[in-house]
């Protein structure tokens, strides 16, 4: 616990942040993928790019023809015509600059588009332990930002870098072929200015590395106060913290400070730059006496080229930054298509699945089928299994639910009940055992159908943000509306929900947050109950309701349970009386078997986990008499 | 920092650094000045070249290389000179931001989330070092460019510099036209990015039940009409951008066409009052080109400008908040003994129903007190009001027989130890993390390269606490011990030694008083009987107050009270109230319970509690989703 190794293990800790890595080629050629499809534009706007930056470059030489042609005879008149000309050039020019930059921002944004919907596609398909291990915000910024910072190539035109290059060619050519000498002292400027711009650009880039970084290090330690202001309230730490985040601030204002001064020397010799250009050319005709040998019109388009020159000199570097963003969202991007896990919920064999039965609901479409019981809907068979492989959290279940029967898996929390729900529907993949929905094995069956075969109320109901009925018909694009009505009412719903402004068009926020506990549950069952599968995997709800809405999730219940194979997940045990079998976890292997009466002569684990739940009636039922009192 | 309220408005802030943007403005005008006399000097060189004076050419065109050279230098330090202003307006808005908050109490905390605050942090901050910086720059650096190149173009022609600033009313026009859609169709386009983000989210968020319903085709389909309708707002700002440009290209190009023609035909005028010479012509040219840049910014600085103090407005709501708590005026006697006596105690939070309700205790010093109860009973609002982290009403909690909420906060909390239930740990080394309540007499050396007797004190005392918590063989076991980095990027604790380094971190500060707000809930029954062993030995030392849900850890303090929404509804020695047969003993009963189940089936080994908990927990969120 020596300083030194305290300094040590802080600083790595830091300077991670700083990592920066380099972009390649291979990164642009990912990205062609999705530009390709709209080439044809691509192709337009490279040619409009030339045309238009080859109009541009002709003004000033009939500018330099007119003022030359003004001492002689006839002069204004001429002057007067080529002023017309010129006016006809800038027309053009702009006439075309209209669809050059429209079109290649319509292929920068049809391409993002496509990335977006590969991306989005791309996670939908990934198992969900990866979603176990990953923030869902960081997939949210790849999805939005990172493919934004690359379409910044083509919105802000970091490609117009193109037609920059080409101009700085043609002014070059135009130059020479004006007067060579002229260009050439001229141009004597240019390896110096490229050298200090490349030094100054180099150093820059390693001034804004370092921005960011203490950036991220100083948002960090913000944010870490904020979450953790609790902390630093309760131990008076308020004058050590601020004392630390002023050396922390100091540091990101040196950094941006070093970044800022190089700039503006960027800046301030950029501007100098023409000036001295300009300095040079007069320099050099009037020391060689050039005159009259150079006109005067050459040497007006000499100043007016030098002013174009150095325009795309001074966009190339801001280009380039934006082409290294661009390439480092693109790596993002391309290092979260590359996660090599696939839900393995795709059929294991090329032959196309047979769709379910959909005439013979409940009934084994193959009863015959390997090893499966006749009749069982839904069978468990020594199945072992954990989310992490060393931590079994299933041992060895063995489980049937016969078609038309109600099963209550009974447990106490953590003895793997909820996990058999995600079996069944083969959210995670079982590697030891057998599942079988409907008498096959669910890794014969396709996705689609497995899933459409039953439906299941998960424990935490979860809404998407949409409309009522976006939500009770989310399995479909477009919910058909008399079929959301009619489940609403069948669940006992309908009238809470016509109740709010909006009806079954009600906006649903972010998480239902502005649905009432009950009525969310509800939402849950009509969704559940929407496409009237034959089997059904209820896991109770867990968190409290209100009373009023409570009598109505008991009655939706029993709407939902009646007439289906149903595999009730109970964490409570009042509702598990009318189940025709019980069968109770614990610690992920099943211990008992029978019905409510049998069990609890039996005096084993359900027995207890009755006693258990008989004392926290007693604790509720106290309690609730304390608020009573407290309330009157 | 603090104390005075500091006066935080645009105003006050621009003057504190007032000598930088005077001295930067001053710079700018010289450079501005400086840019006129080259263009003179360029008039000068050209016209003696058409009357082949060489010479006089080749002198005027060396000063234009060194009056350029002097603007260039000038110009740089004009602009670092203005961009450190703002730079510093930023330092010292973030440093002001850090000590608000710190002042803040829980209330403000809880009706402005983290994501804001810290949205407000960065971004506004940024929108208004846009204002101080670039906007102070452009607005400053475009009025004196334009007197300077008016002075050259005046100078050259009246009559020339009317035909240049005929199509300004139009390019003005034009600018402004064009930025009020801008605007417009900008927001429109985040608000297409925002609504895509939201679904994006939404059906991330809620993947299991994607999955579970196989609504997969679904999901694709309802985020291909937000992105979509994200392409079409963007496509629909691509098409207005497209057309801005070409227009004001052709309105700019229309007035540099009106300058030739007429710059032409005075050249060659016949009228001597009106006629120019060539070296006038290419000045008024440079003059001209100067005036490009500032033309285009106006539209450019009104947004920032605009932009800048609606951040600065939502930065200033922070600096403005009051803080809920005040520091009283009355002194402790020291060493505190850290008797505790509450009073008639009740709290609601602004807008809410009460949370607790006239709770009285009474706990010498030295000893110790349970509180029990079910979650949401009001127990941690209690802890909270103890430790003087919510605002404690008048009368109703003491301190040594005196009223805390008539003390220094920094006294009560320096006397007062808290250690949470959900253990915040700062990203820096285990030590650094334990050594955080020592206080400032006791900093690590490490810094300032310390003597390494405070040192060694140091690392004892860090030492010492970790051990008290039963952290200390976890932390050792960590790859760089107790120099291990924790937090986000760093080796991730399990939740047990994250409580039991927050634990560590109570226990280092050798407070007075010790309230414990369930700090053991991630902990292992085992290593939780140890650790209240350690904590029973400084008994007598000092005032225990734990809160917790467990009737073993409960039983093990002199008093208990119970707790149900909010009030007191039993209290007494553990013994007296198992025997009364209330609530207390019925927890007793339902966690014994519990244990007897737990250890039925004894084959299958049973210690998930601390663990690395989101491992196991996915077992009952896997069909769940997240809520």
């Amino acid at each position: 616990m020596k300083g030194g190794g305290r300094e040590a293990a802080l600083r790595r800790f830091h300077e991670e942040e700083q990592i920066e890595r380099a972009h390649d080629a291979r990164m642009l050629w990912r990205l062609w993928a999705f530009v390709r499809p709209h080439a044809g534009y691509l192709w337009g706007w490279l040619g409009l790019l030339v045309f238009q930056s080859l109009l541009g470059l002709a003004r000033p030489l009939v500018m330099r023809q007119a003022l030359d042609g003004l001492a002689a005879p006839g002069g204004t008149a001429r002057l007067h015509q080529l002023g017309l000309l010129l006016a006809g050039l800038i027309v053009l020019e702009q006439a075309v600059s209209f669809p050059q930059s429209y079109w290649l921002q319509l292929v920068g944004a049809r391409a993002m588009a496509a990335l977006r919907r590969r991306l989005f596609a791309f996670l939908h398909g990934l198992p969900l332990a990866f979603f176990d291990r990953t923030p869902i915000g960081r997939l949210v910024t790849r999805v939005t930002n990172d493919v934004d910072a690359i379409g910044e190539i083509f919105a802000s035109g970091a490609l117009n870098a193109i037609g920059d290059l080409l101009t700085l060619v043609v002014i070059a050519s135009i130059m020479l072929a004006l007067d060579w000498r002229l260009s050439l002292v001229a141009f004597a400027v240019l390896p110096p200015v490229a050298l200090g711009v490349d030094f100054t650009r180099r150093a820059i880039r390693v001034a804004w590395r370092e921005v960011r970084a203490k950036t991220a290090r100083l948002n960090a330690f913000l944010n870490e106060q904020v979450t953790g202001v609790t902390v630093v309230q309760a131990y008076a730490h308020e004058v050590e913290s601020e004392r630390e985040f002023a050396v922390v601030n100091a540091g990101y204002r040196a950094a941006s400070m070093r970044a800022l001064i190089y700039e503006a020397t960027l800046d301030a010799a950029m501007e100098m730059v023409s000036s001295v250009c300009v300095a040079a050319i007069l320099w050099y005709a009037g020391f060689r006496s050039l005159w009259p040998s150079v006109s005067f019109g050459t040497l007006f388009a000499f100043v007016v080229y030098i002013d174009l020159f150095f325009g795309p000199v001074r966009n190339l570097s801001a280009r380039y930054t934006l082409l290294q963003s661009a390439m480092a969202g693109a790596e993002r991007v391309f290092e979260l298509l590359d996660v090599p896990d696939r839900d393995e919920a795709a059929p294991t064999n090329a032959e196309q699945s047979e769709p379910a039965a959909a005439g013979a609901p409940g009934t084994p479409e193959r009863p015959d089928a390997p090893g499966a019981s006749p009749g069982a809907a839904l069978e468990l068979e020594h199945v072992t299994f954990g989310y992490r492989p060393d931590t079994p959290v299933l041992h060895d279940v063995s489980l049937t639910v016969r078609t038309g029967e109600t099963v209550a898996l009974v447990g106490a929390t953590g003895s793997g009940k909820t996990t058999i729900a995600s079996l069944l529907l083969r959210l995670y993949p079982v590697r030891q055992g057998v599942v079988r929905v409907l008498g096959r094995d669910v890794r014969e069956l396709e996705r689609t159908e497995l899933r459409r075969a039953f439906a299941v109320v998960p424990q935490e109901v979860f809404l998407f943000p949409g409309t009522i009925a976006s939500n009770v018909g989310a399995t479909e694009r477009e919910p058909d509306r008399d079929r959301v009505r009619q489940t609403l009412e069948s669940v006992g719903a309908l009238d809470l929900i016509e109740r709010r402004p909006g009806g079954i068009d009600a906006p649903v926020l972010e998480r239902g947050a502005n649905l009432s506990a009950g009525e969310r549950q509800l939402v849950a069952f009509a969704r559940a109950l929407y496409r009237d599968p034959p089997i059904l995997v209820l896991d109770e709800p867990t968190a409290s309701i209100d009373s009023d809405t409570e009598a109505r999730v008991q009655r939706a219940v029993a709407t939902l349970t009646a007439g289906r194979t149903v595999l009730l997940i109970a964490h409570r045990l009042s509702t598990v009386r009318s189940a025709d079998r019980l069968v109770c976890l614990h610690h992920g292997r099943v211990v008992e078997e029978g019905t409510h009466a049998q069990l609890l002569a039996a005096g084993g684990l359900y027995a207890r986990l009755h006693r258990l739940h008989d004392t926290r009636a007693a604790i509720e039922s106290r309690a609730a008499a304390v608020t009573a009192v407290g309330s009157r | 920092m603090s104390g005075v309220p500091s006066p935080y408005t645009p105003g006050a802030q621009f003057r504190r650094n007032l000598g930088l943007y005077v001295s930067g403005t001053v710079m700018l005008g010289a450079q501005q000045w400086l840019l006129a006399q080259r263009d003179f000097l360029v008039k000068a060189a050209v016209d003696a070249l058409s009357a082949a004076r060489a010479s006089t050419a080749t002198r005027a065109a060396l000063l234009i290389l060194g009056v350029s050279v002097v603007a260039a230098v000038v110009r740089r330090g004009s602009r670092a000179t203005i961009l450190t202003g703002a730079r510093n307006v930023e330092y010292e808005l973030r440093a002001a931001l850090l000590a608000r908050l710190h002042r803040l109490g829980p209330s403000f905390f809880r009706s402005m989330p983290t994501g804001e605050i810290m949205s407000r942090a960065t971004n506004d901050l940024g929108q208004v070092r846009l204002l101080y910086g670039f906007g102070a720059l452009n607005v400053a650096g475009s009025a004196l460019a334009l007197a300077s190149a008016l002075y050259v173009m005046l100078t050259v022609s009246w009559r020339l510099t009317l035909a240049a600033l005929c199509t300004w009313p139009l390019l003005a026009l034009v600018t402004r036209s064009f930025s009020t859609r801008l605007f417009a169709r900008n927001r429109e386009n985040q608000e297409a990015l925002g609504a895509m983000s939201t679904e994006v989210l939404g059906s991330l968020a809620g993947v299991r039940v994607v999955r579970a319903f196989a609504m997969e085709q679904a999901a694709v389909a309802a985020f291909e009409r937000s992105n979509h309708g994200y392409l079409e707002k963007s496509l629909r700002l691509a098409r207005l951008r497209g057309l801005m440009g070409p227009v004001m290209g052709a309105v700019s190009a229309l007035g540099v066409l009106v300058v030739f023609w007429i710059g032409g035909s005075l050249l060659g005028s016949a009228s001597p009052a009106a006629r120019i010479s060539r070296g006038d012509f290419v000045a008024f040219w440079l003059a001209l080109l100067r005036l490009t840049w500032p033309i285009l910014a106006v539209g450019f600085v009104a947004a920032v400008v605009q932009r800048g103090r609606a951040g600065y407005a939502r930065i200033a709501v922070i600096l403005r908040a009051e803080p809920e708590l005040r520091d009283g005026a009355r002194a402790l006697a020291l060493p505190v003994r850290g008797a505790i006596r509450v009073r008639g105690l009740g709290y609601s939070p602004p807008g809410a129903a009460p949370v607790l309700r006239d709770v009285s205790f009474e706990l010498p010093a030295g000893g110790s007190l349970a509180i029990v109860g079910r979650t949401g009973a009001g127990k941690s609002t209690l802890a909270g009001l103890l430790a003087r982290l919510l605002p404690t009403p008048r009368g109703t909690v003491f301190l040594d027989g005196v009223d805390v909420s008539e003390l220094p906060l920094a006294t009560v909390r320096g006397a007062v130890a808290y250690a949470e239930q959900d253990a915040f740990l700062f990203s820096t080394t285990v030590a650094d993390n334990i050594a955080y309540g020592f206080g400032p007499s006791e900093a690590p050396g490490a810094d300032l390269g310390g003597p390494a007797r405070g040192e060694q004190r140091y690392a004892e005392r860090v030492e010492r606490a970790a051990g008290q918590a039963h952290v200390i063989e976890d932390v050792l076991n960590l790859p760089e011990g107790f120099d291990t980095v924790v937090g986000e990027r760093g080796v991730q604790l399990s939740g047990g030694q994250r409580q039991r380094v927050a634990l560590a971190r109570a226990l280092g500060r050798e407070p007075a008083v010790l309230v414990l707000d369930d700090p053991l809930s991630a902990v292992d029954t085992r290593t939780e009987a140890a650790i209240l062993d350690a904590l029973e030995q400084q008994l007598g030392a000092r005032t225990v107050i734990l809160i917790t849900h467990r009737v073993a850890a409960a039983s093990r303090c002199g008093q208990v009270l119970v707790l149900d929404a909010g009030r007191v509804v039993e209290s007494g020695t553990p013994d007296e109230l198992l025997r009364a047969g209330g609530l207390y003993a019925l927890f007793a009963e339902e966690q014994r319970l519990e244990r007897d189940l737990d250890a039925l089936d004894g084959a299958v080994p049973s210690s998930p509690s601390d663990g690395r908990a989101p491992a196991v927990e996915p077992a009952d969120a896997a069909a769940g989703g997240q809520a």
